[in-house]
């Protein structure tokens, strides 16, 4: 469970051209459900994302992970619990170029030390299972965008995180693809993992298995009818 | 002063080290006012990351003076032929004033950088970064040792006069001369080793005592100190002597030299790092109890002091080796 | 302990493809890296050969030289001196020696011509037994031609050569000139009875300072130089000169430090989002720093073997002809030999401090700055 309490993000503070990306956000999302944040750009979705996800840490407010307080962790405990806690799944994929797809799913556990042969069995069973094992060796440049994005898929979910994390997945996906994608992640909450994603793509709002829908606005949370308003905009 | 590569080298590192420490010394004054772990601003990130900064520079710092360390006795050791009256090491210390201040600043630089980077590993093990005022203050003492390490090189090598006339190992380490080294030399050959054995009792002792109780590292780290200073006056009043098996040379560097198979490395290394561990052991104790660090101090402290017994026990392996192979036959 | 070695293992195997993949940028460091210690490790290895060969000529030299003095300049020394100073306590042997300079107006060179100490080097009446520099300078073509010596306009004379030294140890030979002791006096118009200096050599070591001191006593008007005075001389000069070249490449080396700094901060596009990357997928700020680092001591391990290696292969192999000129003199005859392969644990030493540590100094700061981005920052 993940909880934001009065949380305020501010940028370029205390400049001339500050300005509140997130203000007194109150929110609780549940272990175990697949969660959408929506909104039109610049509402803070991302911010909110980077929050929840402790890479970044907010300007005041509190954020706590099942009961336990992270938002005055110092950056590095941040990234240990980043590292353990979260998988992410990036817009534009972030994956490393001239690297190869199972080098790339590999990162994460660098600086782990984990035994090398172990991780990378593990890295090939995660690859093989999003069908991708004769992809493994290929350099990333050289794969397609639905290639690409299940390898970065692969890479998430390589530390076993309980919460996977996905920024705007289907941006830049055809609709075949973007399918193949919420199935993909409707497996992995079916397998008990938390899902927290952003979207304005309508497909993911009403795919199947989305528990909760946050609508945001200028920094804060919208609710009800108000919410059906913002989306109306944003969609036309 | 004599215009030689090893000294350019050497006065490159010292005034690189002075650097950092002024530079970590004014971080640390920032440190001790505005760190508030608590506080989530810009200005307290930027702090947080300047501190992986300043930890990055002293390893930095603590593994080139321990490579300027080396360097520093073995360039003085072959500087020795410059000198009217040198023979090793210590006839070039002794050219002026500020050889021997110069080789103990250094020696005390490595052991307080080293310290200093065991408190740094502990502090960084607590979610609320526990030790860092501490650190810091920490920090503010050891730059002036950084600074006096650097200034007292300089100094030394800018009064290097080929000219001067100094006296060597067998003129220092003579027991009917007055003088802290003389003192050591003058300690019976006997009496040193009985030393030497009750004193590396007492830290077996304290080693198992703090390994069981878990408690008392204190005991254990001056037990290492005492080891460290009874070792070095052992080396000094008999194990050297078993070294060039000769009843009369008492030198602590001449044993370094190729001649003697670079002997003196395997007496010194185990037992400085095993001294450093001890002592590291005994400097984190009273954090231990602190809430964050309750869970993975205890562990480390017992690492060290594992580290640190098995150092000394290298040490004692190689006093032995040295006594049982020499052919001097000093008692019986 | 296992962790931490497979942390580093994993850190060092990115950091070598990541190094890989940089090709261009990487090679064209190391190599420039590499010259620096290369001119750094040439200067120190030749003056230390140097300094290594001077040590063995003296080994075999006399504990002390007697000369006379006159108005403060050395003058002629009668011969009876030699029994003088036989007959201190100690003093194992005394033997006048007869040796000058002898300026060849043909090629303007200086050959220091003597008399040798060793009966069996002395050459017949009439012949000369000359370094291997000699030939060289006067284009002797082929083995057994004679050399004439001219003393003034007008004049010349005529020795055979008995033989040429080999140039082991060439150093102090290349320029000499052996004569018989019959043809040294006529040659030089030196009358019988006064020599040039006076040799001693000595028991023991440790008595040298108190003989030189009772015989000055004895003998005010004589200076006595003993081989410790000249061995230091000769390692002070060759220190001041390698000194001297070793802060011409600090220069260089400083121009290195300020181009590394300026490739570490300037990060392209490329690194900046690798870097970003990195952080997001969960490494910390130290293990960025720790891959950089390895980067760094990749780079610096790499130029310093190569320059190491390259500076070892230019003086022992290929006689350090880029800096001869400088370490050796510039006296028209350059001993002309194979300096004798010497290197030892301070040179490797100082070596990797002079180089290794300003590279490091250099970039620190330059990756830190890159380490701390933020994590997010691949999100906006």
């Amino acid at each position: 469970m993940i909880t934001l309490n009065a949380v305020t993000k501010l940028y370029n503070e205390g400049r001339p051209n500050e300005f509140a990306a997130l203000q007194e956000i109150d929110l609780t999302l549940a272990r175990g459900a697949m969660s959408v944040l929506r909104g039109p750009s610049g509402s803070g979705k991302t911010t909110l994302l980077s929050i929840l996800a402790c890479m970044a840490r907010p300007t005041s407010g509190r954020v706590s992970i099942d009961g336990e307080l992270v938002s005055g962790l110092p950056e590095r405990f941040l990234t240990e619990l980043r590292r353990t806690t979260f998988g992410f799944v990036f817009q534009r994929f972030n994956l490393v170029r001239g690297l190869t797809a199972l080098e790339n799913v590999m990162l994460p556990t660098v600086p782990l030390g984990a035994d090398y042969g172990q991780t990378r069995d593990k890295a090939m069973a995660r690859l093989e299972a999003l069908g991708l094992a004769d992809k493994a060796a290929m350099p990333i440049e050289h794969l397609s965008g639905g290639e690409a994005q299940r390898t970065a898929i692969a890479r998430a979910l390589i530390n076993d995180p309980p919460i996977l994390i996905a920024d705007e997945p289907t941006a830049n996906l055809d609709t075949a693809l973007a399918e193949k994608f919420l199935a993909i992640l409707a497996e992995e909450r079916a397998a008990g993992r938390t899902v927290i994603l952003t979207s304005h793509d309508p497909r993911i709002w009403e795919a199947e298995g989305v528990d909760r829908i946050v609508t945001l606005r200028d920094g804060r949370i919208v609710e009800g009818e108000l919410a059906e308003g913002v989306l109306g905009e944003d969609v036309a | 002063m004599i215009f030689q590569p090893p000294i350019l080298a050497l006065l490159m590192v010292a005034a690189l080290a002075a650097l950092v420490a002024l530079w970590s010394g004014a971080f640390a004054i920032r440190v001790l006012a505005r760190w508030d772990m608590a506080n989530m601003s810009r200005a307290q990130l930027r702090m947080e990351r300047m501190a992986e900064l300043v930890s990055t520079l002293f390893g930095a710092v603590m593994l080139a003076e321990l490579a300027a360390l080396l360097l520093f006795v073995f360039n003085s050791d072959r500087m020795a032929s410059l000198f009217v009256g040198a023979m090793c090491a210590v006839g070039t210390l002794n050219v002026n004033a500020y050889g021997f201040p110069a080789l103990y600043l250094k020696i005390g630089v490595f052991f307080a950088a080293t310290l200093w980077l065991i408190l740094d590993h502990a502090d960084r093990l607590g979610r609320d970064f526990p030790l860092t005022k501490v650190k810091y203050a920490a920090l503010l003492a050891i730059a002036p040792l950084i600074l006096a390490d650097g200034a007292t090189e300089l100094a030394y090598f800018l009064n290097l006069h080929t000219d001067v006339i100094t006296s060597c190992c067998t003129k220092l380490f003579t027991p009917n001369n007055p003088g802290l080294a003389n003192h050591m030399a003058s300690i019976g050959e006997g009496t040193a080793l009985v030393w030497l054995s009750v004193i590396a009792l007492a830290v077996a002792g304290s080693g198992a005592y703090v390994m069981l109780r878990k408690r008392g590292y204190w005991i254990y780290a001056l037990a290492s100190g005492a080891l460290f200073v009874a070792g070095l006056t052992a080396i000094v009043a008999t194990i050297s002597l078993y070294i060039y098996e000769d009843p009369n040379h008492h030198c602590p560097f001449c044993i370094l030299k190729p001649e003697y198979g670079y002997f003196g490395y395997v007496l010194y290394v185990p037992l400085f790092f095993a001294t450093a561990m001890g002592l590291g052991a005994g400097l984190l104790q009273p954090f231990a109890n602190i809430p964050s660090l309750k869970g993975k101090l205890p562990g480390l402290i017992a690492r060290q002091v594992v580290w640190s017994m098995i150092g000394f026990a290298l040490f004692g392996l190689a006093v032995i080796w040295a006594i049982a192979r020499s052919h001097l036959i000093l008692f019986g | 302990m296992m962790t931490w070695a497979r942390r580093q293992r994993a850190l060092a195997d990115y950091t070598l493809a990541a190094l890989s993949r940089r090709k261009g940028k990487n090679i064209a460091l190391v190599a420039i890296f590499s010259l620096v210690v290369f001119a750094l490790s040439s200067a120190m290895f030749f003056a230390a050969a140097l300094r290594h060969e001077t040590t063995v000529v003296l080994r075999d030299a006399p504990e002390i030289v007697v000369q006379k003095l006159i108005m403060g300049r050395q003058d002629l020394i009668p011969g009876d001196v030699v029994e003088t100073i036989a007959g201190f306590r100690g003093v194992t042997s005394a033997k006048g020696r007869l040796w000058g300079y002898y300026y060849d107006r043909i090629n303007g060179a200086n050959y220091t011509v003597m008399v040798p100490d060793d009966p069996a080097l002395i050459p017949p009446v009439g012949y000369v037994a000359v370094g291997e520099g000699v030939p060289r300078a006067r284009g002797l073509a082929w083995e057994g031609a004679p050399l004439f010596l001219s003393r003034y306009e007008g004049d010349l004379k005529r020795f055979d050569v008995d033989r040429t030294f080999s140039r082991d140890s060439a150093l102090m030979t290349a320029d000499l000139v052996l004569m018989n002791p019959q043809d040294f006096r006529a040659f030089f118009d030196i009358p019988e009875g006064l020599y040039t200096d006076v040799v001693a050599t000595v028991r023991n070591q440790n008595e040298v300072a108190t003989i030189v001191t009772k015989a000055s006593n004895a003998s005010p008007q004589m200076r006595f130089v003993t081989r410790a005075d000249i061995e230091r001389t000769y390692q002070k000069l060759f220190d001041w000169r390698e000194g001297l070249l070793v802060v011409l490449a600090g220069a260089g080396l400083l121009a290195f430090a300020i181009f590394a700094a300026e490739k570490a901060s300037g990060l392209s596009a490329e690194e900046a989002r690798e870097i970003g990357i990195l952080k997001a997928v969960g490494w910390d700020t130290r293990d960025v720093i720790a891959m950089k680092m390895w980067e760094g001591g990749l780079v610096s391990l790499g130029a310093f073997l190569i320059g190491t290696v390259a500076g070892f292969a230019h003086v022992f192999l290929f006689d350090g002809v880029l800096f001869a000129p400088v370490l050796r003199g510039w006296a028209v005859i350059y001993p002309d030999f194979a300096l004798a392969p010497h290197i030892d644990g301070v040179q490797l030493m100082t070596l990797a401090l002079l180089t290794v540590v300003p590279y490091m100094a250099a970039t620190v700061v330059p990756v830190w700055r890159t380490a701390s981005g933020d994590p997010d920052a691949v999100m906006r």
